[in-house]
């Protein structure tokens, strides 16, 4: 019976499929960096510290409602996120486990969850991209794009979490009036993008003249195509400007293994922390190394202070950028 | 003036010539049949009365006014030409009344349903109104089919195998019911058949169509009893062929001197086709031939007779029908078609 | 009504089981906390994201039917020059994912984005289902009637609305249905070509918010839009008419001087739906410079085995319930039809995180296995095979089922022995396009697959997501031929049906 031939057939590859069994002892990594970017770094640690390591690859948001449908069940040992929305989010599950202060005072504290759930591993600059044949007179602060003059001409991501920390920031220095009042100058100015990506895209290929982006995409495409190559430039603001926002990228440990300990500490070694200065020129957060010659120094950019994954703020700043019809 | 006149009509696919200098001509009320093995090319004869297929060379006119020729083709909804297909092709999704009233949507409601009763009551499916094709069996779904066809009060209606797809008991009915409503309705039509008696009991005319080409036109007795040709005299009803020779007007065969239906002349040889109902099996005990055997159909049965130097089937009236060991004096009844070998 | 093989109410009930998790998992959530749902439902930017939703599916169903149509009627009615090659073309953009198609767009005209973009992408990723559906529905049609049609009087214009329409509406019906539920779940192209619809709010409350509860409740708005449009489209799609047998040769209609202008619409919309994407890919893969043959090797054929068991798995469900419901039809039959049409719709998001929820929780041992991801594979697209599979087995009429029953066959025997040959061409081709789907996903497949599998689909994600579209451009290409085989098959299945038309 043709049924009967099929449900052979389905065992069989089945059977070839089941070599996909997660592996029991080795340490599970979630992480929303990209297999480019980690794999080389995760082999080099599997090979110093004779650990397997497996990782799986996805979205850090993506990653996070996993880790929060699995709940107490999650079999991840380590979240590697991208930003500190989705590690918040995983911390206030209580998914995250306390760092051991040997770990966390490696990195400066407002790179860190103030409840010690979760350590920075790399920074990243808000940074401004633009055109040097559209743009002459480079803004100086992040109000000026409210003038009309840039109608149609700048480019944000709202639905990025770089994009809302950076808007949490502006909360914390201006308050929530004068920001609602700066988003909303946003929206009629502003052309939406779903990515950073996809902004710098826009502002080499010429359909937009500036864009509101994170350091390192820049030098990501330059690489690709060549720094000679790119059209567009980049700049921060001047001052304390809460446009010019170091984000991070961090780590966080579920349950308690001296493994996952293991691993974090490699990614914040002089190892790993050289690693994402070279591979995507992010800002190494351990004090030792510095980053890469072209970036502007991480002390000097100057970054206002918050809470990067209390998520509480987090949920008013989406609240606002909804009022004024960003989202 | 014929209502249908075909003018040396030729039709071809690619390289294969379908239809060559086809000419034939129909008067109003006849009921033509073209008769031909398939392949022979009548489909495709009635698809270009119909205009679904264009002519290249001759030209089809009806009722006085040109239907296709070379370059032109009037198309097929402005022929007032109805067809019935071998498959019935009745409209699946709608009910018998609307089947036959498909074609009349352009009168009114009252006018429409009075020709469909009319109709339905011709083809004895009044009960039948609202039953949906598929409930229909074969003769039924033929019926309405034709129904159809009518309905419009076509100048011709084209028939397409009709029967093919029946059971003999049902064909003789079905084809008795046909004459009969085509008569009724006064219609003018065309039949095309592989099958000879259909074409023999039906037509008023009947057309011989081989290879693309009209090898005999005329009446059924016509066809039947003076065919043109051995192929045509060999695909109608039942032939014995046998060798002859022509001298002083008769012709000297195996089977006796006969004598020549059509012009002969002396000293030609060729061939004589018998048909078996022309002999007469004259039981004789010192005759010269034996019944070597027989299939009883009934009403007629054929005998298979060893003559001193051929064999023979010969038909027979059934309860007279001599018995096999029998012997018998073979005559042949009447004239025989002779063809002379070229 | 008999009682149907054992086997076939077992897997009918699984399958109905298994699209009933999504839904489970979505009031589940729901109950923690409705009234911020409700506020979240309420909001006028809800309500637009609803609209622009509503206005997208309606627009591209229409327009993927009509080009589909034009299609499938050019090249199964007329003597159309190189149909058989215009046929591919028009299957074609089956391989290739809807966000490929976008990319290939974007690359090639970066301004190309908002409402029209989004319309016109998705009408011409979608069109594909139409032209196999009406193709097959036009050659099983009766070519006879049409022509008898014509003798009584009805122009070619008349014929095709009163005597083709009737015959192919079921089958029209059932493609737009596809349609209309991709183009409501659809995330991927219409993010990038910046047009938000109402996937785009499910998506900002799981990842910007990390708000299960208000996902949940837009999620089954989404659901209840699909039992709307699934209940018009059961109510209007006709009766499905017992294909007669017809006998003799079919014809084909002459365009005459129309041919040329058939065959260049037909070559623009090719080009349209394939060609410009491939040739954008293949301008990106050529500016790579180095390249991993071993990686692109393990990719394919992990993606091959993967989709291969996908389709597999859906083909035999399929089959179990199409048997089921079509010879067999009973009121939890029809229910299970029902159910597996109304997951179809959800986000693949959202049954992913269903699957996640039900799976690491409640049966950990097929957690991120093989076995959890053809599970959500089976929840998504089932429905894409139940059509194709259903309407052949619909077909086959039931006199020939009663003759084998007659000659002294079980039920059961006469189904495997007689049907099933029959209804085979409708079968692979259902297990073709499951198949297919599941080579393009990704949201799912990235939740769900277990740690160590990458597909094609994954790779090229992980590579667009940085940006490398000249490192991505290689994978889809490689994606867009793989998938080519399923797509081809599938457009074997109807050129093989329409040579018996000539």
């Amino acid at each position: 019976m043709k049924l009967r031939s099929a449900l052979a057939v389905l065992s069989t590859t089945a059977l070839l499929l089941a070599g996909c069994a997660p592996q029991d002892d080795a340490l599970l990594v979630y992480s929303g960096r990209s297999e480019a970017l980690i794999g080389p770094l995760v082999e080099r640690f599997e090979q110093e510290s004779g650990i397997d390591v497996e990782v799986r690859y996805a979205g850090s948001a993506e990653l996070a409602g996993q880790l929060l449908e699995e709940g107490a069940n999650s079999p991840a040992d380590v979240f590697l996120a991208q930003d500190a929305g989705a590690l918040g989010a995983a911390a206030k599950a209580g998914l995250l486990s306390t760092l051991p202060d040997e770990i966390y005072s490696l990195v400066p504290e407002s790179y860190s969850a103030a409840d010690k759930s979760w350590v920075g591993v790399s920074g990243r600059a808000r940074v401004l991209v633009y055109d040097p044949a559209e743009v002459t007179v480079v803004p100086e602060t992040i109000f000026d794009l409210e003038d009309g003059s840039w109608e149609g001409r700048i480019g944000i991501a709202p639905t990025n979490a770089s994009f809302q920390a950076f808007v949490t920031a502006m909360r914390v220095l201006h308050g929530d009036e004068r920001t609602l009042e700066w988003l909303r100058a946003m929206k009629i100015n502003a052309v939406i993008y779903e990515k950073n990506g996809a902004i710098l895209e826009a502002v080499e290929s010429g359909q937009l003249a500036a864009g509101l982006i994170n350091h390192y995409y820049w030098y990501a495409r330059a690489k690709d195509v060549g720094q000679s190559e790119m059209k567009s430039r980049l700049a921060q603001f001047v001052g304390a400007d809460a446009g010019n926002l170091v984000n991070v990228a961090g780590v966080g440990m579920l349950g308690d293994s001296a493994e996952a300990q293991e691993f974090i500490k490699y990614l914040l070694s002089a190892t790993g922390q050289t690693y994402f200065a070279q591979e995507t020129r992010e800002y190494p957060l351990v004090g030792a190394v510095s980053s890469a010659d072209e970036l502007t120094p991480l002390s000097e950019v100057s970054t206002p202070s918050i809470d990067l994954s209390d998520l509480d703020t987090l949920a008013e700043t989406l609240e606002l950028i909804r009022q004024a019809g960003l989202i | 003036m014929p209502l249908l006149e075909i003018s040396n009509v030729s039709v071809s696919f690619g390289d294969t010539q379908v239809l060559d200098g086809i000419s034939l001509e129909l008067e109003s009320k006849q009921l033509l049949a073209v008769l031909g093995s398939s392949g022979a090319g009548k489909s495709t004869l009635l698809r270009l009365i119909a205009g679904f297929d264009a002519v290249h060379e001759g030209t089809v006119e009806l009722d006085g006014k040109p239907l296709s020729e070379e370059g032109k083709t009037l198309p097929p909804e402005r022929r007032s030409i109805g067809i019935v297909p071998q498959d019935s092709a009745l409209f699946p999704h709608l009910s018998v009344r609307q089947n036959v009233g498909f074609g009349l949507t352009h009168l009114p409601k009252s006018e429409r349903d009075q020709r469909v009763n009319d109709l339905l009551g011709l083809i004895r499916m009044t009960e039948f109104a609202d039953r949906m094709p598929e409930e229909l069996s074969g003769g039924q779904v033929q019926r309405v089919a034709l129904a159809r066809a009518l309905a419009p009060k076509p100048k011709l209606i084209l028939l397409d195998e009709p029967f093919s797809a029946l059971d003999a008991e049902l064909r003789q009915q079905l084809r008795e019911e046909v004459r009969q409503v085509l008569r009724a309705e006064g219609a003018t039509a065309i039949m095309v058949t592989h099958d000879q008696e259909e074409a023999l009991s039906l037509a008023d005319k009947v057309a011989v169509l081989r290879d693309g080409r009209i090898i005999q036109v005329g009446s059924p007795s016509e066809i039947y009893n003076s065919p043109a040709d051995l192929g045509i005299a060999t695909f109608l009803g039942e032939s014995v062929l046998v060798n002859g020779k022509v001298s002083q007007g008769k012709i000297l065969t195996d089977l006796g001197s006969l004598t020549p239906l059509n012009q002969v002349s002396d000293g030609a040889s060729g061939v004589v086709a018998i048909r078996s109902e022309n002999f007469y099996l004259q039981p004789n005990q010192s005759g010269d031939s034996e019944v070597v055997g027989r299939v009883f159909f009934g009403h007629d049965a054929l005998v298979e007779v060893q003559t001193p130097k051929l064999r023979i089937r010969a038909r027979s009236n059934g309860p007279f029908a001599p018995e096999v060991g029998m012997k018998v004096t073979v005559w042949v009844r009447g004239a025989v078609n002779f063809y002379p070998s070229s | 009504m008999q009682r149907a093989p054992a086997a076939a109410v077992a897997l009918g009930v699984f399958a109905e089981l298994a699209s009933l998790i999504p839904i489970g998992y979505l009031l589940l959530r729901l109950l923690d906390g409705y009234e911020s749902a409700l506020a979240e439902l309420l909001r006028p930017r809800t309500l637009e994201l609803l609209l622009n939703t509503v206005l997208l599916t309606i627009s591209v169903s229409l327009t993927a039917f009509a080009i589909g149509a034009v299609q499938a009627w050019l090249i199964v009615r007329t003597n159309l020059p190189f149909a058989p090659l215009f046929a591919v073309l028009a299957t074609l953009p089956l391989a290739i994912p809807s966000y490929v198609l976008a990319l290939g767009y974007l690359s090639v005209f970066p301004w190309f984005s908002g409402f029209l973009a989004a319309w016109f992408t998705l009408s011409l990723a979608t069109a594909p289902y139409v032209f196999l559906a009406l193709t097959a529905a036009l050659i099983s049609s009766n070519f006879a009637a049409e022509e008898v049609a014509r003798s009584l009087g009805k122009s070619r214009w008349q014929v095709l609305v009163s005597v083709t329409w009737p015959q192919v509406r079921p089958a029209a019906f059932a493609s737009g249905l596809l349609v209309a539920l991709y183009t409501l779940s659809e995330f991927g192209a219409i993010a990038l070509l910046r047009f938000d619809t109402f996937t785009r709010a499910i998506y900002n409350a799981y990842r910007g918010s990390f708000d299960r509860t208000s996902a949940a409740a837009l999620a089954l708005v989404l659901v209840a839009l699909t039992l709307l449009v699934i209940f018009f489209e059961r109510r209007y799609r006709g009766q499905r008419w017992q294909a007669p047998t017809s006998s003799g040769r079919k014809r084909r209609i002459d365009l005459g001087k129309g041919k040329v202008v058939s065959a260049i619409g037909l070559a623009v919309l090719g080009l349209a739906g394939a060609g410009v994407p491939i040739a954008s890919l293949l301008g990106w893969s050529l500016s790579q410079q180095a390249f991993d043959w071993l990686r692109m090797g393990e990719l394919v054929s992990s993606s091959l085995l993967v989709a291969a068991a996908a389709g597999l798995v859906i083909g035999v469900f399929a089959l179990a319930i199409s048997i089921w419901n079509l010879r067999f039809s009973s009121k939890l039959s029809s229910a299970v039809d029902l159910t597996a049409w109304a997951a179809h719709a959800l986000p693949a998001v959202v049954v992913a995180l269903a699957l996640v929820f039900f799976g690491a929780n409640l049966v950990p041992a097929i957690y991120q296995t093989i076995w959890l991801l053809l599970l959500a594979y089976l929840i998504l697209f089932l429905p894409n095979a139940l059509g194709l599979v259903g309407t052949p087995i619909a077909q086959v009429p039931r006199s020939i089922e009663e003759v084998a029953r007659s000659q002294g066959l079980s039920k059961n025997r006469a189904l495997s022995k007689v049907v099933l040959p029959i209804a085979a061409p409708g079968i692979l081709a259902g297990v073709a396009l499951a198949a297919l789907t599941v080579l393009k996903e990704l949201p799912a497949t990235l939740l769900l697959r277990p740690n160590n599998l990458d597909t094609l689909a994954t790779e090229l994600w992980q590579e667009t997501e940085v940006l490398a579209y000249s490192q991505a451009a290689p994978y889809a290409l490689a994606l867009i031929i793989i998938a080519g085989v399923p797509a081809l098959v599938l457009n074997a299945q109807a050129r093989k049906l329409i040579s018996e038309v000539s």
